[in-house]
């Protein structure tokens, strides 16, 4: 555990210094000022505004606190489990983990173009025929009935649209093999466990590409 | 055409009908479906893709069945009530065995009714789940909308049957008037390689019609043992209110009580009705999980919520519970000290 604490912490002072540069708009000072102290730590790998950085951490904003919430608790107890994250987890505790949680869902994220069930009759890429209209020979519901038009989802049903495709992808994954667990009743590990590797790539790069 | 006499000259008679002025009341359309135990062997039909729907217009009817059926809010206002989609309880957009598919329905209509003596087109049965499932104001006969679920639910079924039967070539096509009747009268055209392996019977009970019978449960179903199984494997998506879940301004989770769900006189109200739909095919997507006795349960907790007014309430729940709810529903009865029914939410409300 030490080990990885040390480690995840060199990463993040590593990237800070990357994302202080890439923030031009809110000077260090300014950050200090609106971002609460608990979240501070948070910025170096999932961006001032929860924007996500690239192979640091996902994009949180667009995320519901009680969903951030969760999963915090998802990661101190083992059931998600992540070099990087997991140490960072156990650094909020009590109050702390809904100040971070509801910093982060304040966050804005861009408005997209949202489609609905029945836009499209017939739809040639596989991934979006998966997102709205499932398989059901195999009993694989759409992404739709959980994440919403676009996948921007709600509540304790996360937003998948303009989240990093490596992300989505290391998620889904992360079911099939096991090291993701706590989702209400296996719901989601129930359908990742449908999915192909290569549904996995196709479903990845398309909700990524909602933005 | 091969079909059996039986039953053909009895219905061909009782279309007439049909034609006599609508009475006052509204029909009772909502009578429980012949629900058939599930067996193993059973080869369901499979229709043909919809990328396969050909073009011009009666393809373009298809596509519009289509849309309406898993996004009926485009109705909403004009002829839908609340916040459900059809496909929320006839899966797949109505092609999925066991979830009451609209290709097992089509070849079932119209049906003769021995309770009003009366025969139920196919577009009457789809004006029924709009009054009371949708909580709405159906559309005319022979609307815009009714024809074009009347060619989405023809044309899934018609297309499925073809290539069961290895029969080439595109699906027939059916002026308006013949769409909405359904296809169970003896003007129906089936190809002969159908028609010579199927009659009409065999057609109206295609495998995988309807929602199939949950066995019987050890106990008498108890809505407080149903709440526990609520928590445990509904909850999550439905809620704890039971509200489902809005997602950019659709119940992508739907509600299952209370003024956005289905009203007092719709068909899922029935405890046994419900339980066979949420034995086969909740939680979604897991197929069969739940004991027989959890579906019983669960089915009688969400039922005894309130909900819509029934349609046909006249100003005294008494009046309509004796009329109209003599089965296994808890309509008129009395749950943690209120009568269900007297304090319903109103019909058909503008958003
Ligand atoms: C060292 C980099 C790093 C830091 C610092 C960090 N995280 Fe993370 N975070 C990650 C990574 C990587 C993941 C993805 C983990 C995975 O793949 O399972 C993640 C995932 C998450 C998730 C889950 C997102 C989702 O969509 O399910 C939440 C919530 C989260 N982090 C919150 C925080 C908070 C709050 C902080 C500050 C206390 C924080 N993180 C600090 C790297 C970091
Ligand atoms: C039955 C409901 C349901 C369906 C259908 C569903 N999901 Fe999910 N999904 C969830 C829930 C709930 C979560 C959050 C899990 C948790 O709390 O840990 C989730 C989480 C995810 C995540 C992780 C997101 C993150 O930020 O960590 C991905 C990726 C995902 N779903 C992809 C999909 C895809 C792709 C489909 C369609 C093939 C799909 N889901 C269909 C319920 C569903
Ligand atoms: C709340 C759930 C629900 C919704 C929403 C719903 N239905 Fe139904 N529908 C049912 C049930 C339950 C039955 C079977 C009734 C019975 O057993 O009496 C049924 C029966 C039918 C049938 C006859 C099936 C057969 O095999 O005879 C058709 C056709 C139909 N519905 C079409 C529709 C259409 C079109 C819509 C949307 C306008 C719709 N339904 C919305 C629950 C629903
Ligand atoms: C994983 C999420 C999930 C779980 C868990 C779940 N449902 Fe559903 N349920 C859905 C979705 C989504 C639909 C609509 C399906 C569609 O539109 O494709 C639905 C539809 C329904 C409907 C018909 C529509 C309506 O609003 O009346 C009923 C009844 C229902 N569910 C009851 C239950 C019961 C009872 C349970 C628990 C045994 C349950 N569900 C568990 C997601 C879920």
């Amino acid at each position: 555990m030490n080990k990885m604490i040390t480690a995840a912490i060199f990463v993040s002072s590593a990237l800070s210094i990357q994302v202080s540069a890439s923030v031009p708009d809110a000077s260090p000072k300014e950050l200090q000022q609106t971002v609460p102290a608990a979240a501070q730590v948070c910025l170096s790998c999932h961006g001032a505004q929860g924007q996500g950085i690239d192979l640091a951490g996902p994009k949180l904003a667009g995320l519901s606190s009680a969903y951030m919430m969760q999963q915090i608790k998802l990661f101190q107890s083992g059931s998600r489990q992540n070099p990087l994250m997991q140490p960072m987890s156990m650094t909020v505790q009590g109050d702390n983990i809904k100040v971070v949680a509801d910093y982060f869902a304040s966050q804005s994220v861009d408005k997209i173009n949202l489609h609905y069930r029945g836009d499209k009759v017939v739809i040639a890429d596989p991934a979006e025929k998966i997102a709205y209209q499932g398989d059901w020979s195999r009993d694989l519901p759409a992404c739709f009935s959980c994440h919403g038009p676009s996948g921007v989802g709600a509540e304790q049903f996360p937003r998948l649209a303009g989240q990093q495709a490596s992300y989505l992808k290391t998620q889904l994954e992360a079911w099939q093999s096991g090291t993701r667990k706590g989702d209400a009743d296996n719901m989601m590990g129930n359908v990742a466990s449908k999915l192909t590797a290569a549904e996995i790539d196709q479903l990845a790069q398309y909700f990524a590409s909602l933005k | 055409m091969k079909f059996q006499a039986k039953n053909i000259l009895g219905v061909a008679a009782l279309i007439g009908f049909n034609l006599t002025p609508i009475a006052d009341e509204l029909p009772d359309r909502q009578q429980a479906l012949p629900s058939v135990a599930k067996q193993a062997e059973h080869l369901y039909i499979e229709s043909a893709a919809l990328a396969d729907i050909p073009a011009g217009e009666f393809g373009d009817k298809v596509r519009l069945g289509y849309q309406l059926f898993v996004n009926t809010q485009q109705l909403r206002d004009k002829h839908v009530g609340n916040e459900l989609n059809c496909v929320n309880c006839h899966l797949n957009a109505g092609n999925k065995a066991n979830a009451s598919p609209l290709w097992g329905a089509y070849f079932a209509y119209p049906a003769y009714r021995k309770k009003n003596d009366k025969v139920n087109s196919f577009e009457e049965r789809l004006q029924g789940c709009f009054t009371y499932s949708m909580n709405g104001k159906a559309p005319e006969s022979g609307s815009k909308e009714l024809v074009a679920l009347s060619a989405y639910s023809y044309w899934l079924g018609m297309s499925g049957l073809m290539l069961q039967h290895n029969v080439a070539g595109p699906v027939p096509e059916l002026s308006d008037s013949e769409l909405v009747k359904g296809a169970k009268r003896d003007d129906f055209i089936l190809p002969e390689a159908i028609s010579s392996k199927m009659d009409q019977n065999a057609l109206a009970q295609l495998p995988g019609r309807g929602y199939p019978a949950v066995p019987k449960a050890e106990q008498a179903y108890s809505p407080e043992r149903g709440a526990k199984v609520y928590q445990a494997h509904c909850q999550s998506c439905h809620g704890k209110d039971g509200q489902g879940q809005m997602i950019a301004g659709v119940a992508a989770l739907p509600p299952l009580w209370g003024p956005q769900s289905y009203n007092w006189g719709a068909g899922m109200h029935r405890v046994g009705t419900a339980a066979d739909f949420i034995y086969e095919n909740m939680p979604l997507g897991k197929s069969v999980q739940l004991t027989p006795q959890q579906a019983w349960d669960v089915s009688a907790y969400i039922n005894s919520q309130e909900r819509p007014q029934d349609p046909r309430f006249k100003g005294q729940v008494t009046d309509t519970q004796k009329q109209y709810h003599q089965h296994d529903g808890y309509y008129g009865k009395t749950i943690s000290g209120k009568v269900l029914g007297s304090a319903s939410s109103a019909n058909f409300p503008k958003k």
